[in-house]
């Protein structure tokens, strides 16, 4: 067995600025790297990072240090393994089933869609990042979770709050003093919904975990939500504007893709080349051999599922590019094992069968001249922090 | 090795040999066969390796299978399973895995 290699130059902000070449170099040379700056270990290639998600007894999701913590004043779900998981995120499960998805939120997404495609000006340029891609999301979001008392604003920045507070490594107090004022703004406007949904029973997560017949401890019920607020805006946000980018930046390929309505296929391979959730966290619970290295328990191990998805051994040597049309192979956008996740069927309907038909229905013909001026950032969670294009 | 027959929706067939020791989901998925993802890899999260079985060799769904398959896509039938919560064994030589019918 060898020693596992330390990588002592590569930075947090390097991996925000620009992963994926540092992650194309760890596949070839570093598949399994203790990084010096932060003490885990990264693990970039996809048989590794699939197994190390689907063992969860070896590879645990509970970390007893993690900012998420103070950030959601609460224990969630996100760090729970086994049946104490699976009790609380199937409490929130029936409001994301396909069924429905199909009753209830599949025409009211349309509904949503049109109405915020709808404002956007004809032939002028925009910044579609800030102008429909976050509050769309946010806007079905609220309805799906039963807060639709909760403007779009107000969604989003809970949403950015709750983030910042869970990526808080450095446990700065000034983010978790304003993830705490989120907090305190949610749990108001929960007290006050309780009433609403105890007599109005509907398939929103609420009002499903409120009338549940074993309910879980409110508690926990608020905490879901805050999980499905803190990860399910910037997500289909993130996954919107990087199709988009990806289709305009490949003309060819976008005329392909209207002309045959392959809108479904332009999703799944937006997510696969930038993914919203590019990195998940476990901790080994025992020693463990990953790739030719002998782990010892206690670490914590990154899964790079955004390195995954461009692994030669499955993309071939294009992996780095967007391409609609390549051979169809499973990525780890959505994860893999017990947290695989549960918006990964909403996600698909939403965008990949509502709005791109839809707001490629309405702008054939539009177009992003300056594809240079597009910031990408993020290690953690990626995506375009602008997209300004030009609506025809 | 076992041997397994899927039955697509449209009639048409496909017999494969199963290693023990997998389960049908992974049987699936390693002969391409349409209509099975198992996105989750196993862990009764996703309910895309949705199934139909009549056959008692394979048991009874658990409770928590019988919830997750509330989640499933497609027609829920008294014969409905998750297919990653059936392991191979040679006992289920010959067993017959019927697909559901897509929803659009």
């Amino acid at each position: 067995m060898r020693d596992l290699p330390v990588d002592e130059a590569v930075t947090l902000a390097d991996l925000s600025r620009d992963p994926y070449p540092i992650y194309k170099r760890m596949r070839a040379e570093t598949p399994v790297v203790r990084m010096a700056q932060t003490k885990r270990i990264l693990v970039t290639k996809a048989d590794l990072t699939k197994w190390i998600k689907e063992n969860p007894e070896i590879f645990s999701s509970d970390d007893p240090t993690t900012p998420m913590k103070p950030a959601f004043q609460a224990h969630t779900l996100m760090r729970k393994d086994g049946d104490e998981h699976r009790a609380e995120r199937m409490a929130m499960q029936p409001a994301f089933s396909p069924k429905v998805i199909r009753t209830d939120w599949g025409d009211l997404y349309r509904k949503i869609a049109e109405d915020y495609v709808g404002r956007l000006p004809r032939g002028e340029t925009v910044d579609l990042f800030t102008d429909l891609c976050g509050p769309v999301a946010a806007r079905i979001l609220a309805h799906m979770l039963g807060l639709e008392e909760a403007t779009d604003a107000q969604m989003q920045d809970w949403s950015q709050r709750l983030i910042d507070g869970a990526g808080n490594f450095g446990y700065d107090p000034a983010l978790f003093e304003a993830s705490d004022a989120a907090n305190a703004q949610m749990n108001a406007l929960f007290d006050r919904l309780i009433p609403r949904h105890q007599s109005e029973p509907n398939n929103s997560a609420f009002s499903v975990m409120l009338n549940a017949k074993n309910p879980i401890p409110l508690s926990q019920m608020y905490a879901n939500i805050k999980i499905a607020i803190g990860g399910g805006i910037n997500e289909p946000r993130d996954a919107l504007a990087t199709i988009v980018y990806g289709l305009l930046t490949n003309p060819h390929q976008f005329e392909e893709v209207k002309r045959r309505d392959l809108w479904m296929d332009a999703f799944e391979e937006g997510v696969r080349w930038v993914a919203p959730i590019q990195v998940s966290g476990r901790r080994t619970t025992q020693e463990v051999q990953i790739g030719d290295y002998l782990i010892g328990p206690e670490e914590r191990v990154m899964t790079i599922q955004a390195s995954a998805n461009r692994d030669e051994a499955i993309f071939g040597d294009d992996g780095e590019e967007y391409n609609v049309f390549r051979d169809k192979h499973p990525h780890q956008s959505f994860g893999s094992g017990p947290h695989h996740c549960a918006g990964a069927h909403v996600a698909r309907r939403t965008l990949g069968e509502i709005m791109l038909p839809l707001l490629f229905d309405r702008f054939p013909n539009m177009t992003l001249e300056r594809p240079q001026d597009v910031a990408w950032s993020g290690f953690g969670f990626r995506g375009p922090l602008n997209l300004p294009v030009t609506l025809n | 090795m076992t041997s397994i027959t899927f039955v697509q929706p449209d009639g048409s067939s496909k017999t494969v040999n199963a290693a023990d020791g997998d389960n049908i989901m992974q049987t699936a998925v390693a002969n391409n066969i349409t209509g099975i993802l198992g996105e989750c890899g196993g862990a009764m999260m996703c309910a895309t390796c949705h199934c139909y079985i009549e056959d008692a060799r394979t048991g009874n769904a658990s409770d928590g299978e019988e919830v997750m398959l509330e989640c499933a896509e497609d027609e829920i039938r008294p014969t409905s399973r998750l297919s990653c919560q059936i392991k191979v064994t040679s006992e289920l030589d010959g067993l017959v895995v019927h697909l559901p019918q897509p929803i659009d």
